[in-house]
């Protein structure tokens, strides 16, 4: 579909706010909603059809965003360009924009800065050790190919430890502090970042967004697509059941205490999976404490495919073979066994 | 009379021999085909399995389907039915612990069959009367059976071979157990316990992989045998349908032990004085009493 002209979509952006306005008695919003965008944004249809004729959907949930962990920022913090009512077509948000939030311990303006430094360090910068790009640098993740915009996801604390929030540790929070928003934000702030925010299937399927694309793993030449061969062990197999408890592809490719943004190649002496780090991944306090330094061979990644692991590739076939081998004449005995029974008389050839 | 039935084992069952008759001292000509006017009790006639062997299969046969169950739920933890089966075995966690105790069962069954045939064989070893052709020990003769049973599906003689206690088909599906079982609980004991049994292979790693391997595959190997092999030859078959009893009774019916155990028959006519006055009371009712 045409894109309708610039003229005629900003009187129909007119129109409808005119139209709104007219409408609806205003009712305060409680999310940091300074310019006002959900007066528009809070309705489910608002969407429109784009260049390349897929729909886009314009709506914001206010519940879901005040529950996630941008609701103290202010829609324009991000949208930086969008500075009047009715608006233009909005730019791309960039994520490490300084916004108005002071964070507390370095009363400086907070941003993402550094977490692009530690990005550009890692395996997946697209600037190599001279500076120059790297080839395929489409291939590069940025932020928004890993992220949305996450949920809390509280612990509770009291007597058992489980997700949700424990109205128990919130009644001591009230001894001192006050303000009910204060209390429910700081609560959800610190106890999200105790356990994982992600399953270890949601990680996987992040990652499995390049890892699992045979023309990416090819152009870069790594030997496996890391998540369907992860999907073939135990790890992967338990991920889709059990809980953070699974190891998951941050586990194993984060030194502990790191920045998940520092994934370093198996090349590189300082990463995780290098041959001589690797036995620390298994005897993890929480994984194989008591796993001898040989265990750490076991091929997480193993294909089975004849160029990666040609021995297991044989066996699985032999077993294949032994399977089909056994069951086929076995089957066939039996066959034939029906049939004498259920036409003792018939014959092939004469009988003497 | 010992010597009588022995050489009839002895016997090559080729197809060229006119073996239509079988003389048994003291009873007289039993032809091939009496099974066709025998009485059978549905529930068994002769013993067959000692209850030891009957807990064993009872032990093994449960085990296995939960096993089963629950293992390729895991296997097949991308496919669509997983969860729910999952679910229905009260959760991963509980289906883990369910897995591993069938598992343990499944071990101490084994064990057990291992003394009860162990033991079984030096007491008949002590008492002189260890016979290896009514054991599960694969001879020639078998091979010979599946070329004589052959030509008799194919219609090319007249009467299925004469046949021990355990036949071809029952020597193969034994030793596939063996096999299998020895299999699984290797693999799953490297699965189990990575870190003490990373100490113990050679080589580890290639240990761990394949033990990955082979307990999947031999599991889905073992479920194919059972249900389009096991099953059909004790549940399907015509004559056995649908169910024969054995598992419970350790009893074999008289129709199927002539059938496809005669020479078995030839040593409960010996050892069991009621059954030789039965087969001999119908031989003078059907006329062919030698006597
Ligand atoms: C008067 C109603 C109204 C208000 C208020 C409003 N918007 Fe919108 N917004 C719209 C409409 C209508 C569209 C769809 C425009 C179109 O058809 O392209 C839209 C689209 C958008 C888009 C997607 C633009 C694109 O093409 O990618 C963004 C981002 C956006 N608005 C952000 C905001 C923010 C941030 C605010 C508050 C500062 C805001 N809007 C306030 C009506 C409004
Ligand atoms: C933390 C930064 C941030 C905040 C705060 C934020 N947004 Fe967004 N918004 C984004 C990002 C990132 C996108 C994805 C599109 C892009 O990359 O620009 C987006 C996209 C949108 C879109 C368009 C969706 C599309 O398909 O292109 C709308 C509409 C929108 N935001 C409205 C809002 C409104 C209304 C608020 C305030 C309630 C808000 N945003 C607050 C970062 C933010
Ligand atoms: C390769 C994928 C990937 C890329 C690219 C990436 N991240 Fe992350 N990031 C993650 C994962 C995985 C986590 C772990 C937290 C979780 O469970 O979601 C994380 C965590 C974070 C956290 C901490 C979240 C919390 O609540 O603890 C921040 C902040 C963050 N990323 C910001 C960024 C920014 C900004 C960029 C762009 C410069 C970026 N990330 C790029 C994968 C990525
Ligand atoms: C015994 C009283 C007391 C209790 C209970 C208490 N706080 Fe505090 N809290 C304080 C005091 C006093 C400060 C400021 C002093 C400081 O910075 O050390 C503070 C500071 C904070 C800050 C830092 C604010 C900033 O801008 O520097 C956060 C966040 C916070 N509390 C959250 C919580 C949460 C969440 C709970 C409940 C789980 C809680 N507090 C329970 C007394 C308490
Ligand atoms: C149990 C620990 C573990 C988990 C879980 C794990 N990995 Fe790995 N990964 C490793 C190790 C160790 C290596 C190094 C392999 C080697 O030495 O051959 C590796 C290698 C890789 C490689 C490089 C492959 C190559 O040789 O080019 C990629 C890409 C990768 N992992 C991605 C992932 C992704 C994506 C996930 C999550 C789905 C994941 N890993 C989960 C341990 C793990
Ligand atoms: C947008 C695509 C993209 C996403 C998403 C992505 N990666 Fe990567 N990743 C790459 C590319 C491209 C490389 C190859 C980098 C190179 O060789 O220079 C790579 C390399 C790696 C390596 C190093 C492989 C080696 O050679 O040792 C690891 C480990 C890795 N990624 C893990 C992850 C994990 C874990 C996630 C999910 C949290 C993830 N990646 C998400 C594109 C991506």
């Amino acid at each position: 579909m045409k894109a309708l002209p610039r003229a005629s979509r900003l009187i129909a952006l007119f129109c409808f706010s005119v139209f709104l306005l007219i409408s609806f008695t205003f009712t305060p919003s409680y999310a940091a909603d300074v310019g006002n965008c959900l007066l528009c944004h809070k309705y489910p249809g608002i969407s429109r059809v784009d260049e390349e004729g897929k729909l886009r959907l314009f709506y914001v949930n206010e519940s879901i965003f005040s529950n996630s962990v941008h609701a103290k920022v202010k829609c324009e913090g991000c949208h930086t360009d969008i500075k009047k009512i009715p608006h233009d077509v909005a730019k791309k948000v960039d994520c490490l924009v300084e916004c108005h939030i002071i964070e507390p311990s370095s009363e400086k303006k907070f941003s993402h800065k550094d977490v692009k430094e530690f990005l550009g360090k890692s395996v997946h910068g697209p600037i190599d050790k001279e500076g120059k790009e790297k080839k395929y640098i489409e291939d590069y993740p940025t932020c928004k190919d890993c992220h949305d915009n996450p949920l809390y996801r509280p612990l509770s604390f009291f007597k058992k430890v489980r997700p949700g929030i424990s109205e128990a540790s919130l009644g001591r929070c009230r001894v001192c502090h006050k303000k009910e928003e204060f209390i429910y934000r700081f609560y959800n702030h610190v106890t999200t970042r105790l356990h994982k925010s992600r399953n270890p299937l949601n990680i996987a399927e992040v990652c499995a967004r390049c890892h699992d694309n045979p023309e990416i793993v090819a152009r870069h030449e790594m030997s496996t697509k890391a998540v369907f061969s992860y999907g073939e062990t135990f790890h992967g197999k338990a991920a889709r059941f059990l809980d953070e408890r699974v190891p998951d592809c941050l586990d194993c490719h984060i030194s502990k205490g790191e920045s998940v943004h520092q994934m370093l190649p198996k090349e590189d002496p300082a990463s995780s999976i290098h041959a001589d780090n690797k036995g620390k991944i298994c005897t993890n306090i929480d994984c194989h404490p008591s796993a001898s330094p040989k265990l750490a061979k076991y091929s997480v990644h193993a294909e089975f495919n004849l160029k990666q692991s040609p021995a297991q590739y044989f066996f699985t076939v032999f077993f294949i073979i032994l399977t089909g081998g056994t069951l086929l004449p076995l089957m066939f005995i039996i066959l034939l066994d029906i049939i004498r029974r259920f036409f003792p008389n018939a014959t092939i050839g004469r009988r003497k | 009379m010992a010597t009588s039935t022995e050489n009839i084992a002895d016997t090559p069952d080729t197809a060229e021999t006119d073996d239509y008759l079988t003389y048994v001292e003291g009873v007289g000509n039993i032809p091939r085909d009496i099974y066709k006017h025998v009485k059978s009790d549905p529930l068994g006639d002769l013993p067959r399995y000692s209850m030891h062997i009957v807990i064993q299969h009872f032990m093994t046969f449960v085990t296995f389907l939960i096993l089963a169950a629950t293992g390729l739920t895991l296997h097949f933890a991308d496919l669509w039915w997983a969860p729910y089966i999952m679910s229905l075995f009260g959760g991963p966690d509980v289906a883990r612990f369910i897995h591993r105790f069938a598992a343990l069962l499944m071990v101490i069954a084994s064990v057990y069959h291992v003394f009860t045939i162990g033991g079984g064989i030096i007491y008949s070893l002590m008492k002189k009367k260890f016979n290896f052709r009514r054991t599960q020990i694969p001879v020639l003769k078998d091979i010979q059976d599946i070329t004589h049973d052959f030509k008799y599906f194919m219609g090319k003689v007249p009467h299925r071979p004469k046949m021990n206690k355990f036949m071809y088909k029952q020597k193969l599906h034994y030793f596939a157990i063996i096999w299998g079982t020895f299999v699984l609980i290797t693999a799953g004991t490297t699965l189990l316990f990575p870190e003490f049994m990373s100490t113990i292979w050679p080589n580890p790693q290639f240990a761990q992989d394949l033990a990955r391997l082979m307990h999947a595959d031999e599991a889905i190997m073992a479920v194919t045998v059972i249900v389009f092999w096991h099953w059909s030859n004790v549940h399907l078959v015509p004559g056995r349908f649908p169910l024969q009893w054995s598992f419970i009774t350790g009893k074999i019916t008289r129709e199927h032990q002539i059938e496809e155990h005669f020479l078995e028959y030839l040593y409960n006519i010996e050892e069991i004085p009621e059954e030789k006055e039965y087969i001999k009371k119908v031989l003078k009712e059907k006329g062919l009493s030698t006597d």
